[in-house]
């Protein structure tokens, strides 16, 4: 428990009278990467600007290296935290270039201009950004921003590093190379760090563990594996991919894409077919409802034509297996 | 730059009607007297202006007005940035109180502003009424240089505040903070750096005005003999028939001018691509709401502090200068009177009001269609200079549009309300064109572009989703004017003639005749005039705004 590199407990925010967060309990180890994902306005952010000291606590404790830096009553400043924070919008000040915005953190710590700037052109140089070192932010494409932006959290040395849904605002190219050279950078500070996005595939491919957020309340909290596989119900199934319910024998059974084959005893009516590149995504009307089922290669078959299909794999939903399986972590599920 | 390219609507090529009208008004109230004095001062003075110039006082004068400008805008400029910085914090008790307090001498006028802090803090006023501590200084350079100073706090606060909330994004703060820095770094290495070009633009606007400002050096300076360019333009049009004073009048006008122009010139330039640049961003978390809040008791009393002494005690000390029955009398309930009041509610005083009202409401409402015109104008591709060309009419200092209107329209117009018209739309054009234009700017480009795709016509897409978020600007540009135009003197003591002043002259020809209770009365009676007007046009003008749902979602931290 002490160890943890942060640990939030019954953390509840209000906004006047609105509850943006209700008793929240998180931990994140040392060195371990905690996704937080849910819709918009499920409490991202404001866990994270809570962690970070820009908002107070309506109730409960932030715990960082196990020292408590935030009740209701007082907060350690942001800046005495030792975290460092990656903005949605960049955040970048656009009177600073790109060398003196990642110097800034050195500069904040007491360094001389010259070596906090040495230093800046060292993590620009692993970021692969050092040419733009005399740019401002306004002659910088996004994700050159958020590279900029991440060299100057990167600055910070932290414990704990906050991302804020870092690749809401960049192309889809981009935001592939952006969250690999994230994992990279972080993996060599060895860091703990918490990542914000309402982007499943990009939560389940960062995280060791992934917090699943809804209306400010813990839905469910696990591995990548965990979440996706065995989702607590049907809400926490559809936010973490793909999802078909087809009516099994003890109630309705979740159904992921790759877990049917589309040859077999039992039949149904492609609704739909869609080419997706490496595979096809075929919608099926079954007697047990519709079954949405993924194959390698080009389509095979066309709409309205019958096909067989079998499950390989199935998730009871709702049935009284799921709340013991519900959560592997020692935080608390909602009731 | 990489910003996004996206600009404020182009609703249509430039009509002809609206460019004929705008061109036609620039020509008649500002180019043609401008070049009408420039000739003037040619020939008059051909001859002799070595006998203009050499006239006594002529160089003190001159240097008081730019003394006094400096000053103001030292002044000024750092208290208005200071409440900016703190009437910002959404956790500090009573801020909306404050900002509406901050705000409050834009509604005052300036001579009755310098008029109460001559009852409340010189001699025989309110303090030495009450305490014994009579200011001697208010009447002087130091009287005039802080009632000056007070008088433009609003507008340094409201371009600082602006530049703040454009370009001072809390997440930039908030990123400096997670960056090591402390809340006092944060101001000086990322707050005040971004705020630089709102800060310079206010000192220029403050300087400006003040080079221009007429009425309270009048009243607090000139029975102390401290003279500017501007009294001394009145004193030598109103007081003097010497035909050098009239030319000496012509040539301070257009020294005003020259300095205004080089004071803004290279600001505008060096501002003008710099201050229009858009953030990308779209929402943001307001700003830190820390835990403990003792630091915000402290600023809050501050501020109140700073308005009770600067606005609400003197206008204290004016209420109770009308109501008290003579001067020296302390301003006790047995000692007060209506009697004031009953002597100024004359056939005269009301003529004078109704003439006031007429011609505020004709402005404001003629301004609002010049405003519009020229907003529409400098989006279409031939127009685009006009914006800034009605912008700089905002500089030019009052006393030289009066004395330009005078000596061409004078022979015709002079005894007529028509000049002082004409006067005020030359004067107050930009206040009406800048919140169109701003409001025009701030409306999503897309928003014009649906409702054509949607089938709308241009003229239907202006009236269906154009004109109906821009209402509140429009109303706000309205009662700027309808104010601005309601306590206009510098302009209206130049150009009344006889039985045709405005109310605001009547208070100030009162205060110089020295009836004490009854200028109080009078200004305690126009600051009414204009509070409640004010109020109304506040309310509807909230009751309009149009709340705009913002492109990106950001949970729900902007939930207030």
């Amino acid at each position: 428990m002490s160890g943890d590199a942060l640990e939030v407990r019954g953390l509840s925010v209000s906004y006047d009278a609105t509850p943006a967060l209700v008793d929240v309990d998180l931990a994140v180890a040392p060195g371990e990467m905690l996704a937080l994902l849910g819709p918009s306005g499920s409490g991202k952010s404001t866990i994270l600007h809570t962690v970070a000291g820009f908002i107070a606590p309506t109730a409960g404790e932030v715990w960082l290296g196990g020292e408590r830096v935030a009740t209701p009553g007082a907060g350690t400043p942001p800046e005495d935290r030792g975290i460092a924070m990656v903005f949605q919008n960049y955040a970048l000040w656009p009177h600073l270039s790109a060398l003196d915005t990642v110097a800034y953190p050195a500069r904040r710590r007491g360094l001389r201009r010259a070596l906090a700037r040495e230093e800046a052109m060292v993590i620009l140089e692993r970021l692969h950004v050092s040419h733009l070192a005399d740019r401002r932010p306004a002659e910088l494409s996004g994700g050159e921003q958020q590279r900029v932006g991440l060299g100057r959290a990167l600055a910070r040395d932290a414990a704990l590093y906050l991302f804020d849904e870092p690749t809401a605002h960049l192309d889809m190219h981009v935001r592939a190379v952006f969250v690999e050279e994230l994992l990279t950078r972080l993996r060599d500070t060895g860091a703990a760090a918490m990542y914000a996005t309402h982007d499943a595939e990009e939560a389940l491919g960062v995280a060791d563990r992934v917090v699943l957020l809804a209306d400010g309340r813990v839905v469910q909290v696990g591995t990548p594996e965990e979440v996706y596989h065995r989702p607590v119900d049907l809400w926490a199934a559809r936010l973490t991919g793909p999802a078909s319910v087809v009516a099994g024998p003890n109630g309705p059974l979740l159904v992921r894409p790759g877990w049917a084959r589309l040859e077999g005893r039992r039949t149904g009516r492609v609704v739909d077919v869609r080419f997706r590149g490496p595979h096809s995504d075929y919608l099926l009307q079954t007697d047990d409802g519709r079954l949405l089922v993924r194959e390698p290669g080009t389509p095979r078959h066309a709409r309205g034509e019958q096909v067989g299909w079998t499950l390989t794999d199935s998730w009871p939903l709702g049935g009284p297996a799921e709340a013991t399986q519900a959560s592997s972590s020692n935080v608390a599920g909602p009731e | 730059m990489g910003s996004s390219a996206t600009g404020p609507p182009r609703l249509r090529e430039p009509s002809l009607p609206a460019a004929l009208l705008v061109g036609l008004t620039a020509v008649l109230v500002v180019l043609l007297p401008l070049a009408k004095m420039v000739r003037t001062a040619y020939t008059e003075g051909s001859g002799g202006f070595g006998a203009v110039l050499t006239r006594p006082g002529l160089g003190e004068a001159v240097g008081n007005s730019l003394l006094l400008s400096l000053a103001v805008t030292a002044l000024a400029v750092p208290i208005g940035a200071a409440l900016a910085l703190t009437l910002r914090r959404p956790d500090l008790p009573g801020r909306t109180l404050l900002r509406v307090g901050v705000l409050l001498p834009v509604v005052v006028p300036d001579f009755v502003l310098a008029y109460s802090w001559l009852r409340a803090y010189g001699r025989a006023g309110f303090t030495d009424d009450l305490f014994g501590v009579g200011w001697e200084g208010i009447s002087g350079p130091v009287g005039v240089t802080a009632v000056v100073a007070v008088n433009a706090v609003p507008v340094a606060y409201i371009v600082a505040a602006v530049g703040l909330a454009a370009r001072a994004e809390p997440a930039l703060e908030r990123a400096a903070r997670a960056a090591g820095a402390g809340a006092l770094t944060v101001v000086r290495t990322v707050t005040l750096p971004l705020m630089r070009p709102a800060l310079a633009t206010a000192a220029m606007l403050v300087f400006v005005l003040t080079l221009g400002t007429f009425a309270i050096p009048l009243v607090l300076g000139s029975p102390a003999g401290f003279a500017t360019v501007t009294t001394r333009i009145y004193a030598n049009l109103a007081r003097s028939s010497d035909p050098a004073a009239f030319v000496e009048a012509i040539l301070l006008a257009l020294l005003l001018v020259v300095v205004a122009v080089a004071v803004v010139a290279p600001a505008d330039l060096l501002l003008g691509s710099r201050l229009r640049v858009t953030r990308t961003s779209t929402t943001d978390p307001g700003p830190t709401r820390s835990g403990s809040n003792r630091s915000g008791w402290w600023v809050t009393a501050a501020v109140t502090g700073y308005l009770l002494m600067a606005v609400v005690v003197p206008l204290v000390a004016l209420m109770t200068t009308a109501l008290t029955t003579a001067v020296g009398l302390p301003p006790v309930p047995e000692n007060w009177t209506l009697r004031h009041f009953d002597a100024v509610l004359t056939v005269r005083n009301s003529e004078a009001l109704s003439r006031s009202l007429m011609l505020a409401v004709a402005a404001a409402s003629l301004l609002l269609l010049l405003g519009g015109c020229v907003a529409a104008l400098e989006r279409s591709r031939f127009g685009r200079a006009t914006g800034t060309l009605v912008t700089l009419t905002f500089v030019l200092p009052g006393s030289t549009l009066a004395v330009g209107l005078l000596l061409t329209y004078g022979q015709w117009l002079g005894d007529t309300l028509l000049i002082i018209l004409l006067a005020y739309l030359a004067k107050l054009w930009a206040f009406a064109h800048r919140p169109v234009s701003g409001a025009l700017d701030r409306l999503p480009p897309d928003e014009f572009a649906a409702a054509r795709v949607s089938g709308a016509s241009v003229l239907d897409a202006i009236r269906t989703v154009v004109l109906r978020p821009l209402a509140p600007a429009l109303l706000a540009a309205w009662l700027v004017c309808f104010l601005t135009a309601l306590h206009e003197v510098t302009m209206s003591s130049l150009l009344y003639g006889p039985g045709n002043e405005t109310l605001a002259v009547v208070v100030l020809n009162s205060a110089e005749l020295g009836q004490v209770g009854q200028t109080a009365a009078l200004s305690v009676l126009l600051t009414l005039m204009l509070l409640v007007p004010a109020g109304l046009c506040w309310w509807g003008i909230r009751r309009l705004e149009v709340r705009r749902t913002s492109g990106s979602s950001f949970e729900v931290i902007d939930v207030r």
